[in-house]
């Protein structure tokens, strides 16, 4: 395990600047409502004109409707879109992960269909792994793919999909043949479904304040053709966990309460904070510079070609839970009674985020999930 | 902008002189007896103290980056030798001023207090007072002590030999001795304005975060070591979840404070550096004391031991937290400069750092 620091280059801290006065413009400070995190509203004309200026799916090669970025020139434009808190819900998984996955694994054809509509910023995709019987366990899943005539019928139910009745796409990790006896990473695959097919239900599974992210999925006799299997049937584990490498360590899993933090000095203006106050920017300002400094250099690792699972796994981990301690010493030192429908900006959020953040320790992988992965890295055993 | 890196052959050749020379008796021996001169002459054999100053006065050239790697392996090994206060404290200061470097050690004042008199009398100064915990004072011989008068920086090499030493030690029972000064006279010279009393607080703090993130990664080696070896209801520690949170946290810790570390290091060799400096200080401290937490508690009863080393490293952390500057220092320092910044200035600060000051 090894964080390397590394800095911006000209042309990446140009890119810096450019997002920025795009920001600027398109969201200027006072006129929207900023977003926590990854957890944004999705606002598909907004998505589009980030497109157009190819930020989305950015690292995708251009013959792909790409711009042959990085993953760290992703990385700053990320960074900036979620610390202003902007509504990048529409686009954000398939920037993430799925268009990443659909060029590693997928055939040309896939490549052909999806790529280029995912970097025009179209496409909405949600991640079919959680089950009602297989979350930390993930290789328990058990909803089946099963052969039929030039595709599979699926059949079961998917959990916790976010965004499932909003979105046009479903990555799923399937069963398309039984566990073998010690070996239940075999006989998965990852299939991608359209979440208009027939057959297949979505629930709504009311948030813990009532808003509608959630949704339960059931597929009954839903038909896949076999052009929408990604890569090797049978490969879906080690996919799978691939995919898992581009969706932790990123600044999604640090950033969500930080246009909270400059709220609530946009509110404060000419007032003198007191010392207390003073100190916990301090020490706020400090770790979010470490740990953005880890961030980064994962990405740089990514770029370098290595897989840094570990080092991800040790960045999300602390990340997610130094959220919630942002949040916590919020709380103790703002003396407030907080309230979702206040005047103040600051309020509402601090509101949101006390409601929303126990689940940033818990999506994308428990944080106990984490550090087994991690520990097993640390001990240079098998992740 | 131009890459800094460490030059390698440094890493190699302190890694090599130090697991030969900094067993664990031999840190225990430097404990009891309170200096370590067998294991300070191999350490000078390398030219490692003075790295970072200039070759025309007695120093080992190559930069403040390669400086702080060492410093980083002297901690990663628990060195028992004032290397800091010999090379980028006081050699600096030496140097900055013009002196050439002694061939012995080389001593500093962490804190200046206010019953600390420094008269300007002509060619020499004239020191009346005392100081207290003066890292290495007994085996010291010069004190370099910067000062400030009538509008300029200057700095006094004062011979250890004539101040009244009272040995006393830090935590982990490292020299930090109380240094009476009975009207000592010295020689002085002026220095830039640029090196003041808070850079010299910054360049102290920043030696501590390189000692530190050393110290903090061997402690979480030891810890990833001992919990897989050792055996409780049939399998090793290290396969218990609530054992497996102690490694990533320290390990988190370790990583955390090596890159706060090496970031602030390249800031400070292009010469500036505050923000990130205090920035890694505060990272550290903080580091430290989950760390230390984290690691006892996965070693259990054997950590607690003088016998098993943890301690070397645990007890040197609990002291060099609080060495120029703890946590309320740092983070009221850095709070007061984010907070000037405004709501907008906060994010560019966090990605430009001094850069951006």
């Amino acid at each position: 395990m090894r964080f390397n620091p590394t800095e911006l280059s000209t042309s990446e801290l140009a890119l810096q600047t450019e997002v920025r006065q795009f920001l600027k413009t398109e969201l200027a400070p006072g006129t929207h409502e900023p977003c926590l995190g990854m957890a944004a509203r999705k606002d598909k004309p907004f998505s589009m004109k980030m497109a157009e200026r190819g930020w989305v799916g950015m690292a995708l090669p251009k013959a792909w409707g790409g711009s042959d970025r990085t993953a760290v020139d992703r990385f700053i434009v990320v960074e900036e879109m979620l610390r202003w808190g902007a509504p990048v819900g529409h686009h954000w998984v398939a920037d993430r992960q799925t268009g990443s996955v659909i060029l590693k694994f997928g055939t040309d054809e896939q490549r052909k269909r999806f790529l280029p509509a995912i970097c025009r910023g179209e496409l909405g995709f949600s991640i079919g792994m959680s089950e009602p019987d297989s979350g930390s366990d993930l290789a328990s899943v058990s909803t089946k793919a099963e052969r039929a005539t030039g595709g599979w019928l699926i059949n079961g139910t998917k959990i916790w999909t976010s965004g499932a009745h909003e979105n046009d796409w479903f990555v799923c990790l399937l069963r398309t043949s039984s566990m073998e006896d010690g070996n239940k990473h075999a006989g998965l695959s990852q299939l991608l479904i359209d979440l208009q097919s027939d057959g297949l239900e979505i629930s709504p599974i009311p948030f813990l304040d009532g808003s509608h992210h959630f949704n339960e999925v059931t597929f009954n006799d839903v038909f896949v053709p076999d052009e929408n299997v990604v890569g090797d049937v049978g490969m879906g584990w080690h996919q799978n966990t691939t995919e898992m490498a581009y969706e932790r360590g990123g600044p999604d899993r640090w950033l969500s309460p930080f246009s909270t933090i400059e709220q609530l000095l946009r509110e404060a203006k000419d007032t003198p904070l007191e010392q207390s106050v003073q100190s916990l920017f301090g020490e706020l300002i400090a770790r979010y510079w470490g740990i953005r400094n880890l961030s980064l250099s994962v990405a740089r690792l990514i770029d370098s070609g290595e897989a840094p699972t570990i080092e991800s796994s040790l960045v999300k981990e602390m990340g997610t839970r130094f959220e919630q301690e942002v949040i916590e010493k919020l709380v103790q030192l703002i003396e407030l009674e907080y309230s979702p429908d206040s005047h103040s900006l600051f309020e509402r959020m601090l509101s949101q985020c006390i409601v929303t953040f126990p689940g940033n320790t818990i999506r994308g992988g428990t944080i106990e999930i984490l550090r087994s992965v991690a520990a097993k890295g640390l001990q240079g055993l098998p992740v | 902008m131009t890459e800094l890196i460490v030059d390698e052959l440094i890493t190699q050749t302190a890694n090599r002189l130090f697991s030969e020379i900094c067993s664990h008796e031999a840190i225990q021996n430097a404990e009891t007896a309170g200096e370590a001169p067998e294991i300070w002459a191999a350490y000078t054999e390398t030219g490692f103290p003075w790295i970072s100053i200039d070759e025309n006065l007695g120093g080992s050239g190559g930069t403040l980056l390669d400086a702080l790697e060492v410093l980083r392996l002297i901690g990663y090994y628990a060195v028992p030798v004032p290397a800091a206060e010999t090379g980028i404290l006081g050699g600096w200061l030496l140097s900055e001023a013009g002196f050439q470097l002694p061939e012995g050690i080389v001593t500093v004042l962490p804190d200046q207090g206010p019953d600390l008199a420094i008269k300007v009398d002509g060619s020499q100064v004239s020191i009346t007072g005392s100081a207290i915990r003066v890292p290495w004072a007994r085996s010291a011989e010069i004190i370099a002590i910067l000062f400030h008068d009538d509008g300029n920086n200057y700095v006094a090499s004062v011979q250890a030999s004539d101040c009244v030493i009272t040995p006393m030690t830090n935590m982990a029972g490292e020299p930090r001795d109380t240094v009476r000064f009975d009207g000592v006279v010295s020689s002085y010279a002026e220095v830039s304005a640029a090196i003041d009393a808070q850079s010299f607080r910054l360049r102290g703090a920043l030696s501590r975060v390189a000692l530190m993130a050393g110290a903090i990664e061997k402690m979480s080696q030891l810890t990833v070591s001992y919990t897989n070896d050792r055996v409780q209801f049939g399998r090793p520690v290290a396969r218990f979840q609530a054992v497996q949170q102690h490694l990533v946290w320290a390990a988190q810790d370790a990583a955390l404070s090596r890159m706060a570390a090496e970031s602030a290091g390249i800031e400070a060799t292009r010469g500036n550096g505050a923000f990130e400096t205090a920035s890694a200080k505060l990272i550290a401290n903080q580091a430290a004391s989950r760390a230390t937490k984290a690691c006892h508690q996965a070693h259990g009863a054997m950590g607690m031991t003088q016998e098993y080393p943890l301690h070397h490293y645990s007890r040197r952390l609990w002291s060099w937290r609080k060495e120029y500057g703890g946590d309320a220092e740092w983070s009221q320092w850095i709070g007061q400069l984010a907070i000037a910044q405004g709501a907008d200035g906060l994010y560019p600060l966090i990605t430009g750092g001094s850069r951006v000051l």
